[in-house]
């Protein structure tokens, strides 16, 4: 589709936000010419043409290469990703043990999970569940073979299933496991106007590859901007030759996806996931979801009037968001990045990424260097790597683009415009108190500088985007950087907020006292964030 | 990127999201739990006060026998066989293991169905006109209203319906004290904000609903705990909602609201949970058109004030460095900078995002 025209629209349009970015071909090369996010309730069409207004204000000559006048807004084509409301799927199982898996692999596939087995609910109570009218599908599994506390159970679980499928004809209903043996209770499945699906057990691979595989297909829609930035983060990680971590923060739900290089093999390496719970805001903020922003919050408010904030920000993504609502959005951001990894604890195997690429409407509002700093607080990753964001999400509708070649060449003309290099940072772990663990020379093309490191601290160093370096890192004790040893030497790249050397507890220690951490919080983002107020 | 220009779409007054006033024939939904009693028929029309289901405050599961040659299908009632006559006088009974009342059949079991049966029916009644448009026993009945509905983001409690009566100004709020006898049966519009303790007078009094524009989060849990154990009690009062027009914190009602709400003033409107709408059918009430450049501050700071749209100025930086989209609105007292996406504007037509 960019095959032929000199232009064209990249639209994402997600719950809160309509995102447009006009890319267009200059001197044989894709390039980013502009971009704009309003309320998704505005809608796409009118950010392109405001683009277009702006661009022939900006650049008449521009505008009239690329063919941008004033009706190209019908003829420029448009690639669009969307994301709608999470869809709710209810898990059931004839025991708890065999719920367990089932329920973890839904929740990484982009659902709205309710769950409930035989052995913690009744008939009635199940039956309930359901019957819900919020409950847009059903998972119903066992183990393969089953186990002995959900034998029992079958029976009248594949029963009470298979009489809400007669009363509910349009709910999609997925069988996994053992219960799939069960098929001939929902009579002529051909007939229904839902599906009914077979899927294999959770626990048939080590991570629930097939049903998950199933099940995020049936969540997503093909045109979903989750589903396709996955498949952009995995053309970026081909692309740079580099292990990639995606991790989307957005209105409905949270994204991570983690792609290593093909170099060579047939099928590509992403392990993804898309977990509702990890959305911004959830719909109805519990206790638990108070007490983590509360936990990250750098404002002075007691529970009641922030959970009056967070509600008050879930109806509207888009009002209140400087001052005050830039420090709650990313405490916000900080929670529910949390609440992603521990989702998704299985993805945390293997080396850290080389690039971790931020996404979604939450870091929009931050100048860059807090948001590396609010990523670092969280996923505390002893080692080395350069953090990037999404700043035009495009990267959704990029990897909609369902040629692989068009997408990889789009992409690698877009390389660099695409992101925003957020800076590098360097975080060690097992650093021993003191007043020095040792000291930094960096080598850049402007000169040295050097650094006493002090343990427990931030240290930042300007880095200019596109600016690369060597750290060279000389510690007193040995410490873990990737490897374990005491001398090491880092190449690092630039970005909005340089270079940070984080030399912070692994994990984050932060005072129990909330008055104390707030402060301690407030002076670590304060130390980022130019053009700070209070 | 973006460059500091005004757009020359209408000054960039399309960059602001609009919110329809009032939306005509929406579907309001009514849920039911397995074991209720559905009334009506899909397809029939239904008028005010008119019996949709009985809702059963205590379901339990039981196990029933469908006579021979019956078949049964999930969904369905069952009513138990009437027992032979016997002569003497009868047995006493124990709560739950006297004569079955009857039920829903869940799923066959064994030799007969689970069923769910339930002891204290409430009843469910429309509170407005309209068709059934699907009903299914155990999930929900959908309505599709006659009249108009102006939307809310939540609504706390059942379907009610009553007189509208402004209690408090726009901006305003109703005390516990500024409740009397007088106001039951009403749908009072008491302003900017409500306590719980207000909200449970209230509904003592027997006033039917609330319509006010934002409820904090602490005094929607207070009142929830209310309701809880007013439900526990047997003794019921009349039916009481309170919808909320826009969020959490205090903020004056839209004065396009505000307008329409005046012009209702005295009628009969209904309020209902899903969606969260005030209705009415006025076909007669006519509703003029807001000013297209008014825009109203939906939250932050400055929740709840308006002021008239000059332009969109593209990308501005405000406190602590935030760089935002931009618009120059004139409020009361001069013009000022306000990031668009603090503003919403209001139309009568519906407005859909793509």
């Amino acid at each position: 589709m960019t095959r032929d025209p000199r232009a064209f629209f990249a639209l994402d349009i997600g719950a809160a936000t309509a995102s447009a970015a006009l890319v267009a071909r200059l001197a044989g090369r894709w390039r980013l010419l502009g971009t704009l996010a309003l309320p998704a309730a505005v809608g796409g069409s009118t950010a392109c043409r405001t683009l277009l207004d702006r661009l022939g204000a900006a650049d008449p000559g521009m505008a009239a290469a690329i063919g941008a006048d004033p009706d190209a807004i019908e003829r420029i084509p448009t690639v669009t990703v969307r994301s709608g409301r999470p869809r709710q799927l209810a898990v059931v199982a004839g025991s708890e043990r065999a719920l367990a898996p089932l329920a973890r692999i839904a929740v990484g596939a982009g659902w709205s999970v309710r769950q409930g087995s035989a052995a913690t609910l009744d008939p009635l109570a199940m039956s309930r569940l359901l019957l819900d009218p919020g409950v847009d599908a059903v998972l119903a599994g066992a183990g393969d073979p089953p186990g002995a506390d959900e034998r029992g159970a079958m029976r009248e679980l594949a029963t009470l299933v298979a009489a809400v499928a007669e009363r509910r004809p349009n709910l999609t209903i997925v069988l996994a496991g053992a219960l799939t043996d069960e098929l001939a209770r929902f009579g002529d499945v051909a007939a229904r106007p839902g599906e009914v699906l077979l899927g294999a057990a959770a626990t048939a691979s080590a991570d629930g590859h097939g049903l998950g595989e199933l099940l995020s297909e049936l969540a997503l829609p093909p045109d979903d901007s989750r589903r396709a930035a996955i498949v952009g983060i995995q053309t970026l990680a081909e692309l740079t030759a580099r292990r990639v971590e995606y991790v989307e923060i957005g209105f409905d739900a949270g994204v991570r996806a983690i792609a290593d290089p093909t170099l060579g093999r047939d099928e590509p390496v992403v392990r993804s996931a898309v977990v509702t719970a990890a959305a911004l805001v959830p719909p109805e903020p519990d206790d638990a979801v108070l007490d983590r922003v509360l936990g990250w919050s750098t404002l002075p408010l007691d529970r009641h009037r922030l959970r009056d904030r967070l509600r008050e920000l879930r109806i509207n993504p888009w009002a209140g968001a400087a001052g005050e609502g830039a420090a709650l959005r990313l405490a916000a951001a900080r929670a529910a990045l949390g609440r992603l990894l521990e989702s998704t604890e299985q993805m945390h195997a293997g080396a850290p990424a080389d690039l971790v690429v931020a996404g979604g409407g939450a870091w929009a509002v931050a100048p860059g260097p807090v948001v590396t700093l609010a990523l670092a607080d969280v996923l505390r990753r002893p080692g080395a790597t350069q953090y990037a964001y999404d700043h035009a999400r495009l990267l959704g509708p990029l990897g909609s683009i369902a040629d692989p070649d068009e997408r990889r060449s789009v992409m690698a003309d877009l390389a660099d415009d695409l992101l925003v290099p957020l800076g590098s940072v360097v975080t060690p772990a097992g650093l021993r108190s003191g007043r020095s663990a040792g000291r930094l020379v960096l080598h850049a093309d402007a000169g040295d500088t050097e650094l006493d490191l002090v343990p427990g601290g931030l240290a930042l160093v300007d880095l200019a985007p596109g600016q690369t370096a060597v750290a060279d890192f000389r510690f007193r004790d040995s410490v873990r950087l990737g490897a374990k040893g005491r001398q090491f030497e880092v190449e690092v790249a630039g970005g909005l907020g340089g270079l940070l050397v984080d030399l912070r507890d692994v994990p984050l220690k932060l005072p129990e006292r909330h008055d104390r951490r707030r402060e301690q919080l407030s002076a670590w983002q304060a130390s980022m964030w130019a053009g700070l107020d209070r | 990127m973006t460059q500091i220009r005004a757009s020359s779409n209408g000054h960039g007054l399309d960059l602001v999201p609009t919110r329809p006033l009032v939306e005509e024939s929406i579907d309001i939904r009514f849920p039911l739990a397995p074991g209720d009693r559905v009334i009506i028929e899909e397809g029939a029309p239904v008028s005010i006060g008119a019996p949709l289901a009985e809702r059963y405050r205590d379901t339990i599961l039981a196990q029933a026998s469908l006579p021979e040659g019956q078949v049964g299908r999930p969904g369905e009632r069952w009513t138990p066989p009437e027992p032979a006559t016997r002569r003497g006088p009868g047995r006493p009974t124990v709560r739950g293991q006297g004569r079955p009342t009857g039920g829903e059949l869940l799923f066959p079991w064994r030799h007969g169905w689970r069923i769910a049966s339930g002891e204290h029916a409430e009843a469910l009644d429309a509170p407005v006109n309209g068709i059934v448009r699907e009903l299914i026993p155990g999930v929900h009945i959908v309505v599709r209203a006659e009249g108009r509905a102006l939307r809310g983001i939540v609504a706390i409690g059942g379907a009610t319906r009553g007189r509208l009566q402004l209690a408090a100004g726009p901006s305003g709020e109703l005390r516990p004290g500024g409740l009397d006898v007088g106001l039951a049966g009403a749908i009072l519009v008491v302003g900017a904000r409500v306590d719980a303790e207000t909200l449970t007078r209230a509904r003592a009094m027997g006033v039917r609903g609330i319509v006010v524009a934002g409820l904090p989060s602490k005094e929607r849990r207070d009142y929830l705990a209310s309701e809880a154990r007013q439900r526990a009690a047997l003794h019921r009062l009349p039916p009481f909602a309170v919808l909320v027009l826009d969020g959490a914190v205090r903020r004056s009602i839209a004065g396009p609201i505000v307008a329409l709400l005046e012009a209702l003033e005295g009628r009969e409107v209904a309020i209902v949970a899903d969606p969260p709408a005030l209705l009415f059918d006025e076909p007669d009430l006519d509703l003029s058109a807001p000013p297209p450049d008014l825009v109203r501050v939906r939250s932050g700071r400055d929740a709840g004030r308006e002021g008239r749209w000059i332009a969109s100025l593209g990308q501005r930086r405000f406190e602590d460095g935030v760089l935002l989209e931009a618009a120059q609105v004139r409020f009361a007292e001069g013009p000022a900078v306000v990031p668009i996406g603090d503003l919403e504007r209001f139309s009568l037509r519906s407005a859909r995002a793509e």
